[in-house]
């Protein structure tokens, strides 16, 4: 009896890693899509972008890469979505080099889904290195910044960018976070230009941008898989997101599960050894 | 006809609009501002300016929404200019106004919006000077014991008598975050007990400036404990900037070289845990300590030590004895003291509804 | 000499940078842009001190002929062929953008190496928390169980089956909780504290019906969002204006010279 305790107490690494790998593999093969309740904040960010008017400029930035795109990509897709739905004009930079191919990719597959034209529609800025000096300089002029698009097409050249000095004519930063160029956004682009944002961040990022959210700071954040999942509900898409969130739902009670587990087996031992 | 009349009435409408140079900048920059009536249903504002009332003034910005302000940043210092602003609803002007003094923008020499920040850097400043000079009288300034810290020499230690390594993680900050400078610090403690005990410092780097920083602090350390012959400058290496394949990397050297102590000091993100249970999983003893507030809990649950946030800053302080590192430590529990008892004062006040003017005021400069 | 001028620079940088920050008039004004600027330029021209130091650490490797002396040949060819490729791609491609549309092989290995691996990576995450999770949330004292019983409750609060399930998870972990005070019980002689632990106990078994069938079923998202926003926020706000001091204090330590461990 005392073993099978201390087993319980003491599971291998391998046990756990291996339910876990089935307990994420198995709900994501079925596809299934589960009802859920968006969360407040997911639904005040949905609110103010659908109250922007027809073809007002927004900018969206990728500050992720690839480890955080299976969180991240679906809030990006699902903000295209939306935005192209509403017909809003879309600029799109970023400040991770090597998440920009992602960004580039989902903007060229939904602008054609769309029909939207580029320099018209949507421009894709790309890179610069630098965050917060990019984040200030485009504050005064975005030309100081990028006087050219990513093909080194001068800015002035596209439609939609004739119509942009500088933050003054941008409704709306939807920032895509994994780590702390939010902090920049909402440092020097809210603080100092008065830059409305909305951030999309990963999980373990969350927490660090709520305290924006409570001082209102940031007009909303939307958190996690969770997020992404809530925010394709609003807008109505059937995504990665939402078949996401039954494998996050049994990993979640598959860890509460080994957390009991382990509370039982530690329990009985501490028990025993008095 | 009286429609006509009326119309006309109704443009003439007016507005009450002021121009000002913008405070606390550096110039180039004038504030227009109007009134607006909540009757209106404004379609668009147009705002013209001048540099002499007696020219016809050209349109230089139009606003399509609800707006009373406008920062007209195309002006040359020390020139005054006149500004003129039309409201429309639909496409009729149903308001119009123009200023009457000339506004003249200047730089300022001082941005009053951060008096408070003033306030609190001088008095912060003045306590940390005043224990500074206090340190250099009083030799025996207490500081709490820190766990983490205590336990390096241990770590080091025992690291040595199993025959292997010690893996120095100093996370993904650069050289201007502060956690990076408070972790070469720790480096160095870590060098120096290295050094005496004859083991290897492998230092894997995140970014290039920093690992210059590294092999620097190290060999400091292996001098300061008398055996310069032993460092080896190509155990502290660059690996990669970017956040996962740092992890990976950092993993592959754990699984491989078997360190018996990992420190995992520094700015970390997302990629804390990876490294804190590969190693754990390796049986190292293992002295985390970060300032990143979210990756804390991981630290915590992973690792054997952890230096929260501010212990980090303390930690070269704490090694060195140093007095006068020890009196700004002092300094700074001083400050933060104060800092409790505004914070309380203030939450009662707001609790309770408390209006005494002069306190008020005092805290609205925060 | 060699101590004297870095530490002037220091102290003068240092000092002109927290100076800036109230004046506004120029050359004060955008001093922080300009140090930017030269940090960027600067840091830019260390990464080949980086790639110095990546290929030299590899190379003798492979000389010495360690052990590990296969991984640090794919190192390099992999760095070698990345770099080589990026340059055909900037002269092939008309955009002259190895991550141009027109760029084939470059979004090919983005899309089928680096994506995956990358996301691997951080995928492991998931495992490590779940073996995490499980050796740290023991209720060794009381302190411990409050935190189990509050991480249970985030996570449950977080899923869309939490609702369903709160219930349950909380009446086995109460069972826990009332099984272990009275199996404590058993072994006090002390008729009074033997009391108290029983009905400790008993308290917990009665607790059940109302905290998890009836409060937890209805309001765990609400709870675990006030679990998030009020205790853990004050906790971290604590730690966070701790830091914040602490930051300035090591700062102020730089710029005067007194912390220079980052130095020769």
């Amino acid at each position: 009896m005392r073993e099978f305790f201390e087993k319980l107490s003491r599971i291998d690494r391998r046990i756990i890693y291996l339910t876990v790998f089935l307990a994420t593999a198995i709900p994501i093969l079925t596809k299934i899509t589960m009802k859920i309740e968006p969360l407040p904040e997911v639904v005040k960010a949905y609110n103010y972008i659908e109250s922007l008017p027809e073809s007002t400029i927004v900018m969206v930035s990728i500050d992720y890469d690839a480890a955080s795109m299976p969180e991240l990509q679906p809030m990006l897709e699902t903000f295209l979505h939306h935005a192209f739905r509403k017909n809003l004009k879309v600029i799109m930079l970023g400040h991770w080099p090597l998440g920009l191919p992602l960004g580039q990719q989902a903007l060229e597959d939904l602008a054609k889904k769309y029909n939207k034209v580029y320099g018209v529609d949507y421009v894709f800025l790309g890179y610069r290195p630098g965050v917060a000096a990019v984040i200030i300089n485009m504050g005064k002029e975005i030309r100081n910044v990028f006087s050219t698009d990513y093909k080194y097409t001068p800015i002035d050249s596209l439609p939609l960018m004739r119509r942009v000095k500088n933050y003054k004519d941008i409704k709306l930063l939807f920032g895509l976070e994994a780590g702390a160029v939010g902090d920049s956004w909402i440092q020097y682009g809210y603080a100092r230009y008065g830059l409305p944002i909305i951030l999309g961040t990963t999980a373990v990022m969350t927490p660090d941008y709520y305290p924006y959210l409570q001082a209102n700071q940031v007009i909303s954040v939307i958190g996690g898989l969770r997020g992404a999942a809530d925010y394709e509900t609003l807008v109505g898409i059937k995504g990665q997101a939402s078949i996401g969130m039954l494998p996050q739902s049994v990993i979640h009670l598959v860890i509460i599960a080994f957390i009991i587990i382990g509370n039982i087996g530690f329990l009985v031992l501490r028990r025993t050894k008095k | 006809m009286k429609l006509a009349i009326l119309l006309l009435l109704w443009q003439a409408s007016p507005v009450n609009v002021r121009a000002y140079d913008t405070p606390n900048d550096a110039g180039g920059s004038i504030t227009v501002t109007w009134g607006l009536d909540t009757t209106w249903a404004v379609s668009k504002i147009e705002i013209y300016r001048t540099q002499d009332p007696n020219v016809p003034d050209t349109l230089i910005e139009t606003l399509f929404k609800v707006e009373t302000q406008f920062q007209d940043l195309g002006v040359v210092d020390k020139t005054p200019y006149y500004y003129r602003v039309q409201i429309y609803q639909g496409d009729s002007l149903i308001a119009e106004g123009k200023t009457t003094q000339p506004a003249i923008s200047t730089a300022q020499w001082f941005n009053s919006r951060r008096l408070s920040v003033l306030i609190i850097l001088i008095f912060y400043t003045a306590f940390l000077i005043y224990f500074i000079m206090r340190a250099r009288v009083d030799k025996n300034l207490f500081i709490r014991k820190i766990a983490g810290l205590e336990a390096i020499d241990e770590a080091v230690g025992r690291s040595t008598e199993m025959g292997r390594p010690i893996l120095y993680v100093m996370g993904l900050g650069f050289i201007s975050d502060i956690p990076t400078v408070a972790s070469l610090a720790i480096l160095k403690r870590v060098a120096y007990k290295a050094a005496e005990y004859e083991a290897d410092v492998i230092v894997p780097c995140y970014d290039p400036i920093v690992m210059v920083a590294a092999q620097e602090t190290v060999k400091e350390g292996y001098i300061e404990a008398g055996r310069p012959d032993l460092y080896k400058e190509s155990n502290i290496y660059y690996l990669t900037s970017d956040q996962f394949g740092y992890a990976a990397g950092v993993d592959g050297i754990m699984m491989r070289q078997r360190p018996g102590a990992v420190f995992l000091q520094g700015y970390f993100y997302a990629e804390s845990l990876i490294l804190a249970e590969t190693g754990h999983s390796i049986g190292a003893i293992q002295i985390s300590g970060t300032t990143a507030v979210t990756q804390l809990p991981f630290f915590i649950a992973s690792t054997d030590y952890t230096l929260i946030g501010e212990e980090m800053y303390a930690a070269s302080a704490y090694l060195s004895r140093d007095a006068l590192s020890l009196g700004t430590i002092k300094g700074e529990d001083y400050i933060k003291m104060v800092l409790v008892i505004i914070i309380f004062i203030g939450s009662l006040m707001e609790t309770f509804g408390i209006g005494n003017h002069m306190l008020v005021n005092f805290f609205n400069i925060f | 000499m060699k101590k004297e001028i870095p530490l002037a620079i220091t102290f003068i940088s240092g000092f002109l940078l927290v100076l800036a920050l109230f004046i506004p008039h120029k050359p004060f004004g955008n001093l922080e842009e300009i140090f930017n600027d030269w940090y960027i330029i600067v840091s830019g021209f260390t990464m080949l001190l980086g790639i110095d130091s990546l290929l030299g650490y590899n190379f003798g490797k492979i000389r010495r002929k360690e052990k590990d002396a296969p991984y640090a040949l794919i190192l390099i060819l992999s760095f070698f062929l990345t770099l080589l490729w990026g340059v055909i791609e900037i002269i092939r491609t008309p955009e002259h953008n190895p991550f141009s549309p027109s760029s084939t092989f470059s979004r090919y290995f983005y899309n089928s190496i680096f994506v995956p691996l990358q996301s691997t990576m951080f995928a492991i995450l998931s495992f490590f928390i779940a073996s995490a999770a499980y050796r740290a949330f023991r209720a060794k004292e009381f302190n411990s169980a409050l935190l189990l019983v509050s991480a249970v409750i985030v996570m449950l609060g977080r899923i869309p089956l939490g609702q369903g399930a709160a219930p349950y998870v909380i009446t086995i972990i109460f069972l826990i909780f009332a099984w272990y005070f009275y199996s404590e019980a058993v072994g006090i002689t002390e008729t009074r504290i033997k009391l108290i632990y029983i009905l400790v106990a008993i308290l917990f078994v009665v607790l059940i019906y109302p905290i998890g069938w009836v409060y937890l079923r209805q309001h765990i998202p609400s709870f675990s969002d006030w679990l998030m926003n009020v205790p853990q926020m004050a906790g971290k706000r604590g730690i966070m204006i701790g830091i914040a001091l602490g930051g300035i204090a090591m700062s102020i330590r730089i710029i005067l010279g007194i912390e220079r461990t980052y130095m020769k």
